[in-house]
């Protein structure tokens, strides 16, 4: 897993411009050699194929021709025209003559219209390609004709599909359903935020239009009146990589000392041990950090322990704390800290399995010579365990560091509910202090229906993660590995 | 009496090394014991004054099997199971099939695909499930399962890389041979490659099936507005912990969650020695 990781954004973007040279010049050769046949098919699918006696593949391809055909005139062109303006006519009740009652007009829906046109693109585009890999594969025919080789029938064509092209049988439907729920949504959402979708742009009864990149503008701070979202961005921006670091950090090391501390060979039942860290990770975290919350809460068990032995009393009397409770989840400060804390709990046991599984590998002699060397523990753990250890999870590291910048469940259920700013700025812009990017994203698209907003942010975060990842890679680990091992 | 005393420094340390560990466990385990010791507590409200309840009583298990309005959770963990199920079949699927393609065979688009899925890996799975949400409603797909399947397993090809590492120590020359003796891709896939990785295939089962019982956020934007009985039981037993609700059922929460638990520590336990192969992947060949 952790060599495929490795793979760049620039490796992949020069990988797909060769692939692209090589599909057009195949595309270019097959319409200026092609004989007649080769370039109806141009207009008419399944015309090559009718010289060539395929007559199921012509049937088919006549059929997809005219399926997209149909789709265009039907169905794409009540929306991709309005593409440009994302709809003109407002929803309004309109009194009908003939049934004499109020009716709806015939609205623009500007969401319809958005999704709709980005949904016939996509199906162009998977049309376009058909049409010029058709061209390429009609050439073929043409050219094994003339060379006297055996042209398949239907039958042994369909047999590659379990042999040789036996992957695009695997492939197509995953693929599909990466397309249609990844791909196609995040484009949706990165055309969002170049629009003013939010909740006083509402589809159906309100339209919406594009803005270009004035909500960039407003979340980098521009704009003077909506200044706190400016504000708000760097403060949560702030937290989530100090949150990221921290709680990668504190995790990772912790999950090596502990299971150093269990496979030492100083530890009696080791697997019993193990078993017991293991039980608290197995139970799901909506039960288990719901749970701390109630532990934590501001009349919980742990402030009447706290109070009980006077710990609550002496933080006033240091001035730490200036109510009568401790606010373990509700005040800025205490809540960052906790969190940080309660994560240690939530994570270090998915470190230590890890790291056992890792330091079970080390290679004993290495160990062996070292200690015979006069070496101390601490100076083993230092120049051979952590070496080794970042040698192998450092790709792992840089993926749990963006798995946390996107951790939603820790900070969500823990603070949801209990956690209330009072800081104005970011009440504002329906933030707070607790908030990780994607945590603020949620909110706004789901309480504030702030759909704009939110798909900045999420691209943002996308930048953050990318960039990190490229520069990890790139400088701290580099090379790619893949095939090493097989 | 040198020696006595080295070895009297070592058991003291053996003892102290132990005593760590132990406390380190307690630590880690309150939090557990409380849920237990709550679920078991006559009180229905959170007992904020003793960390042990003051009356015991296993009414809430009884109450958990007697649905009312708000808590009905054996319609629930019906709901979670048939999805589980579902995305388990759908996504082991996927996730097998794609692994096999990207690991054992080659083709021109391979390349070029593996690195389309490191990009997509690194957008937020909430920033496409927000648009998700609005396409399932769109065709009115939300609050029901069929929307929550989709949302769990049409993209899960996108996980296929630790069962990808598994195949890649399948040794080549295998399948050479087979394809030299006439094989074709199919049965190498099906009665080759797949018998032979079967920790690869029971680690994608368990957890194309824990999935939809760990998951919290997809569940919540799928199903929140829906009524009580189309819950997961994710969703039900955060509901019951809604402030108007709370005093009522907190130790109710706490029998469900431990009912939950018991199957998925089960499964967990089993799975975890797959999780650490799949996350150090290829690296640890020793």
């Amino acid at each position: 897993m952790a060599n495929e990781k490795k793979s760049t954004a620039a490796e992949a973007v020069s990988g797909f411009f060769k692939a692209v040279g090589g599909f057009f010049s195949n595309f270019g050769t097959a319409v200026a050699k092609g004989n007649i046949f080769v370039k109806l098919s141009l207009l008419w699918w399944g015309a090559g194929y009718i010289r060539y006696k395929q007559y199921v593949k012509a049937v088919i391809m006549t059929v997809l021709e005219a399926a997209v055909i149909l789709f265009s005139v039907f169905f794409a062109s009540q929306y991709v025209p309005k593409f440009g303006s994302l709809g003109t006519v407002k929803a309004e009740m309109v009194f009908n003559i003939d049934t004499m009652k109020n009716e709806f007009n015939d609205y623009d829906n500007s969401f319809m219209i958005l999704l709709f046109s980005l949904f016939s693109f996509v199906v162009w585009l998977v049309a376009i390609v058909i049409w010029i890999k058709n061209m390429d594969s009609v050439y073929k025919l043409q050219l094994m004709e003339e060379n006297g080789e055996h042209i398949n029938t239907f039958q042994e064509d369909m047999k590659l599909y379990i042999g040789e092209k036996f992957h695009i049988t695997l492939l197509s439907l995953p693929v599909l359903g990466v397309v249609v729920f990844t791909i196609i949504p995040i484009l949706l959402l990165v055309f969002v935020a170049f629009t003013n979708y939010d909740q006083q742009h509402m589809p159906p009864s309100e339209l919406f239009t594009w803005v270009g990149f004035s909500n960039f503008i407003t979340l980098f701070g521009g704009g003077g009146l909506t200044a706190t979202f400016g504000y708000s961005f760097v403060r949560v921006l702030g937290w989530t990589l100090v949150w990221a670091f921290f709680s990668t950090i504190t995790t990772y090391i912790g999950g090596i000392l502990l299971s150093l501390l269990l496979n030492s060979a100083k530890t009696r039942f080791p697997k019993f041990w193990r078993l017991m860290f293991v039980i608290t990770i197995a139970v799901p975290q909506f039960v288990s950090l719901l749970l701390v919350r109630n532990f934590f809460a501001d009349n919980g068990i742990v402030n009447t322990i706290c109070s009980n032995i006077h710990l609550t009393g002496f933080l006033q009397d240091i001035g730490l704390v200036s109510t009568n409770h401790i606010p373990f989840l509700s005040a800025p400060g205490w809540a960052h800290v906790m969190i940080i804390i309660i994560n240690i709990w939530v994570g270090v046991p998915y470190q230590m399995l890890i790291a056992t599984g890792v330091l079970m590998n080390i290679p004993e002699d290495q160990l062996e010579s070292a200690k015979m060397d006069g070496a101390k523990p601490f100076q083993i753990f230092a120049k051979i365990t952590m070496p080794y250890m970042l040698f192998i999870t450092g790709p792992a590291l840089v993926t749990d560091f963006v798995k946390n910048i996107n951790n939603f469940n820790v900070i969500y259920l823990l603070t949801q509910d209990v956690y209330t700013t009072t800081n104005q700025a970011l009440a504002n812009s329906q933030a707070q202090e607790v908030d990780l990017l994607v945590t603020w994203l949620f909110r706004l698209t789901q309480d504030y229906y702030n759909y704009k907003m939110a798909s900045v942010i999420g691209i943002v975060v996308f930048i953050i993660c990318a960039l990190f990842t490229l520069v990890a890679f790139n400088y701290m680990i580099g090379g790619d590995k893949e095939g090493t091992y097989q | 009496m040198k020696i006595k005393k080295m070895k009297d420094k070592r058991t003291s340390t053996i003892v102290m090394h132990n005593v760590l560990i132990g406390i380190l466990a307690v630590i880690w385990l309150i939090p557990i014991v409380w849920l237990v010791c709550t679920s078991f507590s006559e009180y229905t409200g959170i007992n904020t004054s003793t960390f042990f309840p003051q009356k015991w009583s296993i009414a809430n298990y009884i109450k958990l099997f007697h649905p009312d309005t708000v808590a009905q959770f054996p319609q629930w963990f019906m709901n979670t199971f048939i999805v589980a199920c579902v995305n388990c079949v759908i996504s082991t699927l996927f996730v097998l099939m794609v692994a096999y393609a990207t690991s054992i065979m080659r083709f021109p688009m391979r390349k070029p695909l593996m690195n389309i899925a490191v990009i997509l890996n690194l957008f937020p799975g909430m920033l496409s499930m927000i648009a998700v949400y609005f396409v399932l409603k769109t065709f009115n797909l939300t609050n029901s399962y069929a929307g929550l399947i989709m949302v769990y397993s049409a993209s899960s090809g996108l996980g296929y890389l630790i069962a990808k590492g598994f195949f890649d120590t399948v040794p080549r020359a295998l399948c050479e041979a087979a394809r030299i003796d006439g094989c074709s891709e199919a049965r190498i896939f099906l009665q080759m490659v797949i018998p032979m990785s079967r920790p690869i295939v029971v680690y994608t089962v368990i957890n194309s099936f824990l999935a939809p019982w760990m998951d919290f956020v997809f569940a919540k934007m799928i199903l929140n507005a829906g009524v009580s009985s189309k819950y997961t039981v994710a969703i039900g037993l955060y509901k019951m912990l809604d402030k108007s609700l709370i005093n009522d059922y907190f130790t109710q929460f706490c029998a469900g969650g431990v009912l939950v638990s018991i199957p998925i520590s089960i499964l967990f336990m089993i799975m975890q020695k797959f999780y650490v192969e799949g996350i150090t992947g290829g690296a640890v060949k020793g």
